[in-house]
């Protein structure tokens, strides 16, 4: 039986864990709300260059250089997976769902006998490849840091991976990231990003699109300009997917925490209970100890 | 008269999105004024001063933006650039030791960032078009 003593220090530990777990919780919803207020003050450039492109992406035939941003390389021989995660964790499943996924994805790719390589970003997907597949990973970011230093941590990603795209090191590029839905649910997505995939987000404007092109007039010409946007366009997405993640990455600490605080309320409980009982049984044990000797005499 | 709706947008936020009277866009090819009605145009842009005025061919804001693209349509004109400073907040002694620093290093990036320090601080003198 645990001496009043010790279920006393365990009272007090689990007191200053909640402490710390209500902290926490607060910290991440003040930093929740700025990096949301970030995600959505992005959307605008986002889908409006989406729009440019769907209206230009229908004239480009197949090309060299730049083009094949959206055209592809021909193949689909050589896959880079990048997962987006956080560089902390204490924040639920948000980042072992990135990593289960992103490796569920190559083993499957693997299956198909296509070549895989991993390009993670955030510590923590970083820290389990490099477990389990050392040498799979080309290149890795951490500490970008994007609520702080915006548009720029966006590049870095995308200046790399276009450099090894145009080295030819890989056909396909696929981003595994978590979407932001709203603070309590984030959902895992895989959203390819090289060659661009046009079909998808603009299939209702396309048809008006179409006509509107051919009055369309270009400033310088039309290759021009799509060879300016599609690299853009590669840089934007990343940044979008960099902001999803990080306010989703303070959404699942902030769930996680809130959970947390309550556990650690139902341990206090818990345990407050067993120390008066356990104190309760002391004294009784006393007091018959203190009768039967009085008795005895 | 006749207003068209202007939407100045960066990477990191919305910045301008109001009707205006007139906008003048440094396409590539040099400068351009839009007006309600214009015709359809994308164009991308050199580094330089995006004029925004009222109806009444007032000026409303000068904006300085490091380059991007612009969707011209009758109704309304995007702006999508990369950098975006409203002119009368850039300071000439800041931008012009921006451009010395600049100046010594030798690589691509830098002599890209140095041309648009340039562009910043011509943008900042330049009084073309402030009266039409």
């Amino acid at each position: 039986m645990p001496s009043l003593k010790d279920i006393k220090t365990q009272i007090n530990s689990v007191v200053s864990t909640k402490k710390i777990t209500t902290a926490m919780k607060m910290v991440a919803a003040s930093k929740l709300r700025r990096s949301q207020e970030k995600a959505v003050a992005a959307r605008p450039y986002s889908s409006r260059l989406e729009e440019m492109l769907s209206s230009l992406a229908s004239s480009a035939a197949s090309g060299e250089g730049i083009i094949k941003l959206l055209t592809g390389t021909g193949n689909d021989q050589n896959y880079m997976i990048v997962p987006v995660s956080a560089d902390r964790g204490l924040c639920g499943g948000f980042n072992s769902s990135i990593n289960r996924e992103t490796f569920k994805l190559v083993k499957s790719l693997e299956k198909d006998g296509k070549n895989v390589q991993l390009m993670p970003v955030g510590k923590k997907s970083r820290d389990f490849f490099n477990r389990v597949m050392k040498d799979q990973i080309s290149e890795s970011f951490i500490d970008l840091n994007v609520s702080n230093s915006g548009y720029d941590s966006a590049l870095q990603v995308s200046n790399k991976l276009q450099d090894l795209y145009f080295n030819g090191k890989f056909d396909k590029c696929i981003l595994v990231f978590n979407k932001f839905i709203s603070a309590i649910t984030q959902d895992v997505t895989q959203q390819q990003l090289i060659p661009l995939d046009v079909s998808e987000s603009s299939k209702e404007v396309k048809e008006d699109s179409n006509d509107a092109k051919a009055i369309y007039d270009y400033e310088p010409d039309e290759e021009t300009i799509l060879k300016d946007l599609l690299p853009k366009n590669v840089s934007i997405q990343i940044f979008k997917v960099l902001l999803e993640s990080d306010a989703g990455e303070h959404g699942a600490r902030m769930a996680a925490m809130d959970n947390a605080t309550r556990n650690a309320g139902e341990m206090i409980d818990g345990l407050t209970l067993k120390y008066n009982r356990t104190r309760q049984a002391f004294i009784t044990k006393e007091l018959i100890e203190i009768i039967s000797g009085a008795e005895s005499i | 008269m006749a207003t068209i709706s202007f939407d100045l947008v960066s990477p990191e936020n919305l910045i301008f999105n109001d009707e205006a009277g007139m906008i003048i866009v440094p396409g590539k090819d040099g400068d351009f004024g839009v007006l309600p009605g214009h015709s359809k145009v994308m164009s991308s842009l050199r580094p330089g001063r995006v004029m925004v005025y009222g109806e009444d061919k007032n000026l409303l804001k000068a904006f300085f933006v490091s380059g991007g693209f612009a969707e011209v349509n009758p109704e309304k004109c995007i702006i999508l650039a990369e950098s975006v400073n409203e002119i009368n907040t850039l300071e000439k002694s800041v931008i012009e030791k921006e451009i010395q620093d600049l100046d010594s290093e030798e690589n691509d990036i830098a002599k890209e960032q140095l041309s648009i320090a340039r562009a910043k601080l011509n943008a900042l003198e330049s009084n073309f078009y402030e009266k039409i």
